[in-house]
């Protein structure tokens, strides 16, 4: 359980997270979403103590992170692959890790074998891979078998049966009751891992919604009809909120009717259609168009902090 | 999960703790330092290196010694002079390499805690130990102990080189005398709290560049440059240098009394480490 309340950190005067409100709950995979420089990896951090809140507060499992008296038992986080001596083997730093909390060598031996680093553990981590290096972070979250985990990109750089492994591990973690917060950038891995997802933008919430209602919310789905007559069929339709894009000579895309209601309108005035069909927006277009909201509308001052505002923004936009 | 600080929904905050087990001590995060220290590979080196200077230095200036006396006529027999006079020769000898092993100890210290910050260790350092303050006290503990150990390594083996060279020239001078023993711990002391000192700098600058050039710098420049001055402050001052007052813990020549020494080091240490614990606690990792 992660709770953050009026969450602000300013480095002079750039906000790199601005009163973000939100809770990471128990049980589900909680995916961070947001571009570059959206806040994601600086509220990750502000979560452990590495970084200290402007103003309001982050408490994970009841209290502020660097209350608990066993921090890696109730926390296990990956912010950094590189958060590693190069000149140390992986196994002699996941060793000096859990020394700070007493964590039995046999437990060391557990998380190198669950994260596939048996014949590595022994090298110096200065020659690892971007994908093995987030192996041993993910060994180092797991050394303490918290009731928390924190991993910001943990597939970056893995292949992808590692993505795979990643996401199995993920979704066994949060069945087992623990709390999952996962950033990625990967879109279509949140909509297959993530149950829950927070998108940032701008340091801002901009949605705090399960996945599929952000994918259903966010982005109406766009129809693409085939048509000699697109003129035709484009002032047929013509409305406040309805926007046809022409893609090519007799091609159309057109958002905000759907297909049922073009057919419909066009067999009543009887224009040619070659072609008719819903395209559903991916979770990465729901995504792009959330954040292009919070970017358009920063300067103008709105938030939009609950989804259901969403689309009438986009449609301002428009 | 005893305080709640936290306003929103408080009925949530009772999240089942998957885990339990010990948590942070201060003898476990010496455990973790002392790993820490021994599995790179800069710590066994500088240390062995420290060993090695020590002893060839100790040689090379009990020869040199040697050599100065039979040019000084055949007829030297250094038997006659005081017990105190006789322990300050085989002394200088055996303590002549702390004067390297000392800029050595630098830079491991400069190293222990800028190495953290060069790869991004620190992250997973303070992650573990958010208060922050117990892991360099644990890193501070460690590195003394281990640089206090190799002093002691050093300069009686130092000691044990150039006591039988000097012999020679009829000095005879006893490792147990209380003056030896006492400079020789005074000069191990010395090489500790120089590692300590560095790694406050290390820890207020961040960076091996930075730090190793402020260590060596207070340790080799500044008593130069103050010598250079024309003014009577500059030679008030002097013997108030780090590498000034660390020379009287174990050497007759100075000015002060070795515990005089030892509270002008000591007070050097306080100011590195004050700032270095207050910025750590201050700053974002």
């Amino acid at each position: 359980m992660i709770q953050a309340q009026s969450l602000t950190k300013r480095y002079g005067s750039k906000t790199a997270v601005d009163s973000a409100d939100f809770t990471v709950e128990p049980g589900k995979v909680t995916g961070f979403l947001g571009p570059n420089g959206a806040g994601k990896s600086t509220t990750m951090r502000m979560i452990v103590g590495l970084d200290k809140p402007t103003s309001g507060s982050v408490i994970v499992n009841g209290k502020a992170y660097r209350e608990h008296k066993a921090p890696l038992r109730e926390v296990g986080v990956l912010l950094d692959a590189k958060a590693v001596h190069t000149g140390r083997s992986a196994y002699n730093h996941l060793r000096a890790l859990a020394a700070t909390h007493r964590i039995p060598a046999s437990r060391v031996d557990e998380v190198i074998a669950l994260t596939g680093l048996e014949s590595v553990a022994r090298k110096r981590v200065g020659g690892f891979s971007l994908g093995m290096g987030q192996r041993l972070g993910i060994a180092a979250a797991l050394l303490g078998d918290p009731a928390t985990l924190i991993l910001d990109e943990p597939v970056n750089g893995l292949d992808p049966e590692g993505v795979q492994w990643v996401r199995r591990l993920t979704r066994q973690l949060a069945g087992e009751g623990r709390t999952v917060l996962l950033s990625s950038h990967l879109m279509s891995e949140m909509a297959l891992t993530a149950d829950h997802l927070i998108v940032l933008g701008r340091g801002r919430v901009i949605a705090d919604a399960p996945v599929a209602d952000i994918i259903a919310s966010a982005n109406r789905s766009t129809v693409r009809v085939r048509t000699p007559d697109s003129s035709g069929l484009a002032n047929l339709l013509a409305q406040p909120d309805v926007t046809v894009t022409s893609i090519e000579q007799g091609l159309l895309e057109i958002v905000g009717v759907t297909a049922v209601e073009i057919g419909d309108q066009a067999a009543r005035a009887g224009i040619v259609l070659h072609e008719l069909t819903p395209v559903s927006a991916s979770l990465e277009e729901a995504y792009m168009s959330l954040t292009q909201d919070e970017v358009e509308y920063r300067t103008g001052g709105l938030s939009s902090t609950n989804e259901s505002e969403t689309p009438a923004l986009q449609e301002a936009a428009r | 999960m005893t305080t709640l600080t936290h306003p929103t929904d408080p009925a949530r905050t009772d999240t089942p703790s998957v885990s339990s087990g010990p948590g942070l001590s201060f003898a476990a995060l010496i455990r973790s330092e002392w790993i820490k220290l021994w599995s790179v590979r800069s710590t066994v080196w500088s240390l062995s290196l420290v060993v090695v200077v020590s002893l060839g230095m100790a040689a090379v200036m009990a020869w040199a010694t040697t050599l100065q006396l039979d040019s000084m006529g055949g007829a030297t027999d250094l038997s006659v002079l005081p017990a105190a006079e006789q322990a300050g020769i085989v002394l200088q000898a055996a303590t002549f390499g702390i004067f390297f092993g000392q800029l050595i100890v630098a830079v491991l210290g400069v190293l222990v805690i800028s190495g953290e910050y060069s790869t991004g260790m620190i992250k997973s350092t303070l992650t573990a130990v958010p208060r922050r303050l117990g892991a360099l006290a644990a890193k501070a503990v460690v590195l003394f102990a281990c640089t206090f150990a190799v002093g002691i390594v050093s300069t009686v083996g130092s000691f044990l080189v150039a006591a039988p060279m000097l012999a020679g020239e009829g000095l005879s001078v006893s490792l147990f005398g209380p003056t030896v023993l006492l400079a020789l711990l005074g000069a191990s002391l010395y090489l500790g709290l120089v590692a300590v000192f560095a790694l406050g700098i290390g820890t207020i600058l961040r960076s091996a560049a930075g730090g190793i050039a402020a260590v060596l710098g207070a340790l080799l420049l500044l008593p130069i440059v103050l010598s250079m001055v024309p003014a009577q402050w500059a030679t008030d001052a002097s013997p108030y240098l780090l590498s000034n007052a660390g020379t009287a813990l174990f050497s007759t020549t100075t000015t002060m009394d070795p515990w005089q020494g030892l509270l002008v080091v000591l007070g050097w240490i306080v100011a590195a480490g004050g700032l270095a614990a207050v910025l750590l606690r201050k700053r974002d990792a």
